[in-house]
This record gives C-alpha cells, sequence and structure tokens, in this order.
C-alpha cells in the first residue's frame, strides 16, 4: 500500500513537472518531446492500475507514433510558438474551479478494485466466466475487445481508416493544385 | 524534413536500423498473434510494425522506403484490413448465425471464437499498421505551396 503511494506521488510529481515544462516552452520540438514524455508517464500510471493493454496502446500509440507523426508535421510549423499576451487570469481560474470539482468529485467515487462497486457488478462478471467457459482465451480484455465488443472494434477501425483516407485525400489534393500551379505559375491556390 | 536527408551518411544509424529493422516486425508480429494470451493486439502490433517501416524511411529517405513498400500495396492493404473485418461479420451472417458471432466459424463454439478472434485482429493490425506508414508518407511528401 504504502510503495504503491510511494510510486503513484512519483508518477504524479513527474507529470505536473512535464506539464509545467510544457506551459513554458516556445519550441515546437520541446513541446512535442514533452507530450511524449507526459504519454509515456500516462503508460506507467496505467500499469500502477493494472490496465497493461491500456499502457502498451499509450506507450506504442501515445508516445511513439504520434510523436513521429508529430514530428513529421513539424517541419511546416514555424519553429517558435507566438508569445500570447492576453490575460491568463480567466482561464486559470476555470480550470482552477474545475480541478477543484473534479478533486471534490473524486471522494465519491469507489475505492479502486472494490469488488462491490457497480462497475464490477453489472455485466462483468459475465465476461470475466464468459471468457473463461465461452470464449477460452485467458485475456480476458481481448475476448471483451475482439468478440463481446466487437462491433465497437469494427467502427474504431473504420474510424482509423476513414481518418487515414481523409488526411491522403486532402494532402493529395494539395500537391496536385501546387503542381498545377507551377505549370501554370499563376493564381493563389492553399 | 530536409534535416533528414543525410542521415544514412551515419554508419551507427544505418547499420542499427539494419540490424533493428527485423526484430521490431518480429515484436510486432508477436504482440498480434499472442494477444489472446498476454497484453496485446491489433492496435498496438499494426503501430509497432509500421514504426519500423517509419524508422526505414527516416534514416535512408522517402524514396528508399517506398521502394520498400510500395504505396499502392500499402493502400491496398490499408483498405484490405477493414474488408477481413467486415468480412469475418458477412461469413457469420452467411452461416447463419448473427453479424460477428464468430461461434459458428469453427468446428466448436470455442475454435470458431478463436478463429474470429484472430482474423478479426489480423484485420485490425494491417488497417492501422497501414494507415500510420501512409499518414508518415503524407506528411514528409507533402509539398506546400510555399516551397514549391
Amino acid at each position: 500500500m504504502i510503495s504503491e503511494l510511494i510510486i503513484n506521488a512519483f508518477l504524479v510529481t513527474i507529470m505536473l513537472a512535464i506539464g509545467i515544462a510544457l506551459l513554458k516552452t516556445r519550441t515546437v520540438i520541446f513541446t512535442v518531446v514533452l507530450t511524449s514524455a507526459y504519454s509515456l508517464i500516462a503508460a506507467l500510471m496505467f500499469i500502477t492500475l493494472d490496465a497493461v493493454d491500456v499502457a502498451f496502446t499509450e506507450a506504442s500509440v501515445g508516445a511513439g507514433i504520434s510523436t513521429i507523426l508529430f514530428l513529421a508535421a513539424m517541419a511546416y510549423l514555424p519553429k517558435e510558438e507566438e508569445e500570447n499576451l492576453n490575460s491568463q487570469i480567466l482561464p486559470a481560474i476555470s480550470c482552477m474551479v474545475l480541478g477543484g470539482i473534479l478533486i471534490w468529485c473524486s471522494y465519491d467515487l469507489p475505492e479502486i478494485g472494490l469488488l462491490s462497486s457497480p462497475i464490477h457488478q453489472h455485466i462483468v462478471p459475465d465476461y470475466i466466466l464468459g471468457s473463461r467457459d465461452d470464449i477460452g482465451i485467458p485475456n480476458i480484455v481481448t475476448s471483451v475487445l475482439a468478440s463481446y465488443r466487437g462491433y465497437d472494434t469494427f467502427g474504431e477501425t473504420i474510424v482509423v481508416f476513414t481518418a487515414g483516407v481523409a488526411v491522403l485525400v486532402l494532402l493529395k489534393n494539395n500537391t496536385n493544385v501546387s503542381k498545377q500551379k507551377n505549370k501554370k505559375s499563376n493564381g493563389k491556390i492553399g | 524534413m530536409e534535416r533528414l536527408v543525410n542521415m544514412h551518411k551515419n554508419p551507427i544509424l544505418r547499420i542499427s536500423t539494419k540490424i533493428l529493422f527485423a526484430p521490431i516486425i518480429l515484436f510486432g508480429l508477436y504482440v498480434q498473434f499472442h494477444g489472446d494470451f498476454g497484453p496485446g493486439g491489433g492496435f498496438q502490433a499494426g503501430v509497432i510494425v509500421a514504426s519500423a517501416f517509419i524508422l526505414y524511411s527516416i534514416v535512408f529517405g522517402l524514396d528508399e522506403g517506398k521502394k520498400l513498400f510500395p504505396p499502392n500495396i500499402n493502400l491496398f492493404l490499408l483498405a484490405s484490413g477493414g474488408l477481413i473485418y467486415g468480412g469475418v461479420g458477412i461469413a457469420s451472417i452467411i452461416l447463419g448465425e448473427e453479424f460477428l458471432s464468430y461461434n459458428v466459424l469453427g468446428s466448436s463454439p470455442q475454435s470458431g471464437q478463436h478463429i474470429g478472434i484472430l482474423l478479426v485482429e489480423f484485420g485490425v493490425g494491417l488497417t492501422v499498421s497501414n494507415v500510420m506508414i501512409a499518414l508518415f508518407n503524407a506528411f514528409v511528401g507533402f509539398k506546400s505551396g510555399k516551397d514549391k
């Protein structure tokens, strides 16, 4: 119990430090790297919650591939962020109020892993027993993701596919336009 | 990405990329097909396999990366992943069950579930990895109006 508390406090402190560093930095590449580090700490956080599959996804997608895609897209951004000179008091107050409400609400949450909490009562026992008896797979996450909630995962796959195709279409059109522009050497498209 | 052009001249990067390329894909396949027994699955495996190809493209340049993994195959596999997933659903309808009910796919309900989950995860992995590679190629190969 104590060791868990120490690990959690350590991770939260690092997360807080990264958050403050993100606020301070104005260089885009540091922002990308710090966001990646934040994802990595979040992955460790998920491991302390015993959500290994989520941690794996966070580490590979959040810390890995999205950093690469950000870096690839960064070449088209200015290197420095613009300084924001507007007053920051109102956003700060709204953040603090929202954070306070969330912390206040968290006292009503059931303890993590408590067997009698509602989320472990409704449909979860069926999934746990069914994963053993009906599906025969040790990893319950996979049986929920691919079998019990197969329809949702199908939707997710189609969302990834649609998003990818949409980005490809957007970027492809632009290259064609700039090619045409080079040929005709007129117009102000894009 | 003009800073990345000369990366293949660095022997450390070049050789370590060549050494790491196959193990990364092997690990991706392990995560893909071992997802029933341990953490992992199609989404994670797709990203890991994509990262191997992206690493190759970063070090050796986009053109070499496209030689290794041609864009038309990439786009074909990108679409076929979703089709495999939907095809499993259609197959279970044809065999007389509801959409994505894997029980009828095998000789027993349990083996049907195993086959269905394996195929579905494979479809997810195929789509995710190819979307990631295609996005990276699109971002790096993108020519904005400014630099012609």
